[in-house]
């Protein structure tokens, strides 16, 4: 069943990404890429992360694509672009780095799992997914954590041990916001409206 | 879904890590090639947010791999940054959209050599 769930998932996921990549119309492309969020979401809830995939869908498929697609309609860029006009002999070279990269990460993964002859030539990679030893001495003990909820032990970690980066964070949250206030606003002196540059 | 027992390993699972590892590179290839391929600069955003995301799935397929929550911890600051940089970003497209009236990046590159 789970793995059923994941192999539509994925199916879905990687369609849904092949096609927001193909798709000449940008608003196209943001529907597609909401549907990939969801598949995402979906692989959390497989994967155990509850929470993560909550907030998949509410800050990825929620928030950051409803800014995506209000930008996209102030803009008014939804019609489909036009076919290369300088770059085009630059596109299957594109195409061919892309493939490289799944060819080299795909021989990466593979050589990790197929252990040769000495596994100790794979890598420490593959040493260390072949034992799944949890290392989670960093966490509360395991005990603890069958009666109190998953997300209550990820909030504990995440206030406790990664309480400064979590902290920073906010820094770098107040830092998005003015900038992006200052680059989006109004220069003085600029009268010009979003209804005249559309025209 | 029933409570669950925190070493995640210790559920029973017919989903090897592997495959979800190998999904996460698809996922981020197809990034790259929306990376390069694309003129449209929200297009090529939206293809850094999959790259993004892919590398998430890696992270959430090793936190259960290993038993770990840093991995789970890390998704957390990713999407942060991911938001922080998606309001920079559409706000510096919305800007070169004023001064140029064209989100194609290849009216943008006078930096070039």
């Amino acid at each position: 069943m789970e793995f059923l769930i994941f192999a539509i998932g994925a199916a879905v996921s990687v369609a849904a990404a092949i096609m927001m990549v193909l798709q000449r119309n940008a608003m196209y492309s943001a529907l597609f890429l909401v549907l990939v969020f969801f598949c995402f979401a979906v692989f959390y809830v497989l994967l155990g992360a509850f929470f993560l995939a909550v907030v998949q869908v509410a800050v990825y498929a929620g928030a950051i694509m409803v800014l995506m697609l209000f930008v996209l309609m102030l803009l008014n860029v939804a019609h489909p672009e036009p076919v290369d006009r300088r770059l085009a002999a630059l596109k299957p070279f594109g195409v061919l780095a892309a493939i490289i990269l799944i060819v080299e990460i795909a021989v990466a993964v593979g050589r990790s799992y197929a252990p040769p002859a000495g596994a100790a030539a794979a890598g420490g990679f593959a040493t260390a997914v072949a034992t799944p030893t949890p290392i989670a001495s960093t966490t509360t003990p395991a005990s603890g954590a069958a009666q109190i909820g998953h997300t209550q032990l990820l909030a504990s970690v995440l206030f406790t041990r990664f309480l400064f980066p979590f902290e920073v964070t906010s820094v770098l949250l107040l830092a998005a916001i003015l900038g992006a206030t200052v680059l989006a606003r109004k220069r003085p002196g600029e009268t010009r409206g979003y209804a005249e540059l559309r025209e | 879904m029933p409570e669950l027992p925190f070493p995640l390993p210790a559920l029973p699972t017919t989903v090897a890590t592997e495959a979800y590892v190998v999904l996460s590179a698809i996922l981020f290839a197809i990034g790259t090639l929306g990376v390069l391929m694309r003129k449209n600069a929200l297009t090529i955003f939206m293809s850094i947010e999959l790259m993004l995301n892919a590398v998430n799935l890696s992270f959430v397929a090793f936190a259960r791999q290993f038993g770990h929550f840093d991995g789970q911890i890390f998704v957390f600051f990713v999407m942060a940054v991911a938001a922080a940089e998606v309001a920079v970003g559409l706000a510096i497209i919305v800007d070169i959209f004023r001064s140029r009236h064209s989100v194609d990046i290849d009216d943008v590159s006078w930096l070039k050599g």
